[in-house]
């Protein structure tokens, strides 16, 4: 047996712990998978091989905690592969993971005062970043943006990491109405920020990081594509950047923002 | 069954080329090998394929690149990859240091005759190559790959051009997209391939009916994975019984008993391609699953279950 370099990938047996709905369409699955929880930091992701039916591929999934043994992920239904994975029982051990994959939310000891921005499901791989800084004592700035209140997901699950957490809605169901982009100007008026780390729909990140960005904030996206290998070998998943084509699995999910080419990268993907 | 005490010889070979056993990999599903060192000892695999090395850097194709369809996916990379150049002091720098026990096929690839034999030439000055697959089969490029390999004529010219460059083993790579590919087999063996590897993926699309338009930019991809499996395994059996040069089987393979069916189909070796996306370690589970079941079938050596069809 090959034994594995600490924090490397590898391959784990998992047992489905949680999985239930917690928004239309929108899952809360806790797997025990005590190797790949030790070893994940913010920001990475594990390759999930959801057996069932006449799907194939590994789905890629972002871990927002790890914690006990556990890794805890929220997915939305979108496919076959999800659905099949929403119907998973309590105690099912038919699955496996690879991880910890990607590269992590860089977490230099210099960072003070950073911003989280996430968007719908974008929440999720920031969790673990906001422990982070909440274990740090560094204070933190979380904004949060959704369709609607219900889509705010996991919302209390930050209240215990730092009380200046900022909601928008599109439809004004629950705090600000409007974008986050928003929320994000008003943000960094106030207070002097010195990193941002944004995860949310492309087009959401491309607005809020013009904003830091011209604001000479250090900032961070993470991206999500359609990935078969999961590890680098495939280049299924890459994004254009200032350095060429880049892997989203293995060079990303997170991104410096300054080297996307953001408007290639969000009309490429299709 | 009690495993006998005797010395099991899994090694294989491909022309001059000894496999330690009978399993490598289907170029493009495997990285150079890098990616896959934390799941897999690269020094055990009979060979690693390497991804598709051009003359030049290749940026491969826009838009969506890897679809999944039923038991299978579609992919539409178009062989990007950084050029021979960077090849050699990247990827063969970083097996030399890694992996010193790894076999190393290159997967050439071109737009042109005089593409293939550029590659092959840059190639030759490097020590640890140990054998070319010439890949005239990809789907995913406008210019060359299955153009050649669609053609008996083309494929001899291919192989031919190859052959004279070097003495090193050559290995051709073969499309399953042709009416005959006995004809192309014999192509390739006239011309004086060491062996032939097949089958590359499968000419497919897909359609979005919402937005009633093609998945894929181009239009048209390659299918992998087990929908595949029984075309592969059809295919390797019609070229193993008309040439005389080994034949690496795959297509499809995603658990180790299929690994043995394309053994059995005539393969001297089989490749692990969609299948290490699936599993990672697939490729270590079928040389431990040959092994067992070889000597569990009572023979003494992997090769030996190429020729063990029984009808």
């Amino acid at each position: 047996m090959r034994t594995a370099k600490e924090g490397a990938p590898q391959k784990e047996a998992v047992e489905v712990l949680v999985n239930y709905q917690i928004a239309p369409g929108v899952f809360r699955l806790h797997l025990r998978s005590p190797q790949v929880a030790e070893a994940i930091e913010g920001g990475q992701f594990v390759h999930l091989r959801i057996n069932g039916g006449d799907t194939l591929l590994r789905r890629p999934l972002s871990v927002c905690q790890a914690d006990n043994g556990e890794i805890h992920i929220l997915y939305a239904v979108v496919g076959k592969g999800t659905s099949l994975l929403a119907e998973k029982p309590i105690g099912d051990n038919s699955m496996d993971v690879l991880g910890p994959l990607g590269r992590e939310w860089p977490i230099d000891e210099g960072v003070k005062a950073p911003l989280l921005v996430g968007g719908g499901l974008g929440i999720a791989p920031l969790g673990k970043l906001a422990h982070y800084f909440r274990d740090k004592s560094i204070p933190v700035t979380i904004i949060q943006g959704g369709q609607n209140a219900e889509r705010l997901l996991v919302r209390d699950d930050h209240k215990d990491v730092e009380r200046d957490i900022r909601f928008a809605t599109d439809d004004g169901s629950f705090g600000y109405h409007g974008l986050v982009t928003e929320l994000v100007k008003e943000a960094i008026a106030e207070k002097e920020y010195d990193r941002v780390y944004i995860c949310g729909p492309e087009v959401m990140q491309q607005a809020v990081s013009k904003i830091t960005l011209e604001a000479g904030i250090e900032t961070f996206v993470s991206f999500e594509r359609r990935m078969a290998c999961g590890i680098g070998a495939c280049l299924g998943c890459v994004i254009p950047t200032t350095e060429g084509l880049k892997r989203v699995c293995a060079d990303g999910p997170v991104f410096n923002a300054t080297e996307v080419m953001w408007d290639d990268a969000v009309t490429s993907r299709v | 069954m009690t495993p006998s005490p005797q010395e099991f010889d899994m090694s294989v070979k491909i022309g001059s080329l000894v496999m330690r056993n009978p399993v490598t990999v289907a170029s493009g599903t495997f990285g150079s090998g890098k990616e896959y060192a934390d799941f897999v000892d690269l020094g055990s695999l009979g060979a690693i394929v390497t991804k598709g090395v051009s003359a030049v850097p290749w940026t491969g194709n826009d838009g969506r690149r890897i679809i999944e369809t039923a038991s299978g996916m579609l992919n539409s990379i178009g062989l990007q990859n950084p050029g021979v150049e960077a090849f050699c002091s990247h990827d063969l720098t970083w097996l030399r240091v890694h992996a010193p026990q790894a076999t190393i096929i290159v997967n050439v690839s071109g737009h042109t005759v005089d593409d293939y034999v550029e590659v092959i030439d840059r190639l030759e000055s490097e020590p640890d190559v140990a054998a070319y697959e010439i890949n005239i089969s990809c789907p995913n490029v406008d210019k060359g790959g299955l153009a050649f390999g669609v053609s008996a004529d083309q494929s001899f010219e291919v192989t031919a051009a190859c052959r004279a460059r070097t003495t090193r083993p050559i290995i051709m790579k073969l499309t399953p997209n042709v009416t005959d590919i006995a004809e192309i087999a014999c192509a390739c063996e006239h011309a004086g391939a060491d062996g032939v590897s097949l089958i590359n993926t499968v000419l497919a699309t897909s359609l979005d009916i919402e937005r009633r338009v093609f998945r894929v930019e181009r239009k048209v991809a390659g299918l992998s994975g087990p929908a595949i499996k029984p075309i592969a395994l059809r295919m390797v059996y019609a070229a193993s019984q008309a040439i005389g040069i080994p034949v690496i089987g795959m297509g499809g393979i995603a658990c180790p008993d299929d690994a043995i069916e394309f053994m059995l189909a005539g393969a001297n070796a089989v490749a692990i391609g969609t299948g290490n996306f699936l599993d990672p370690t697939l490729t270590t589970q079928c040389i431990e699953r040959i092994e067992s079941y070889g000597r569990a079938q009572g023979f003494d050596r992997a090769s030996d279950l190429t020729s063990a069809l029984k009808g």
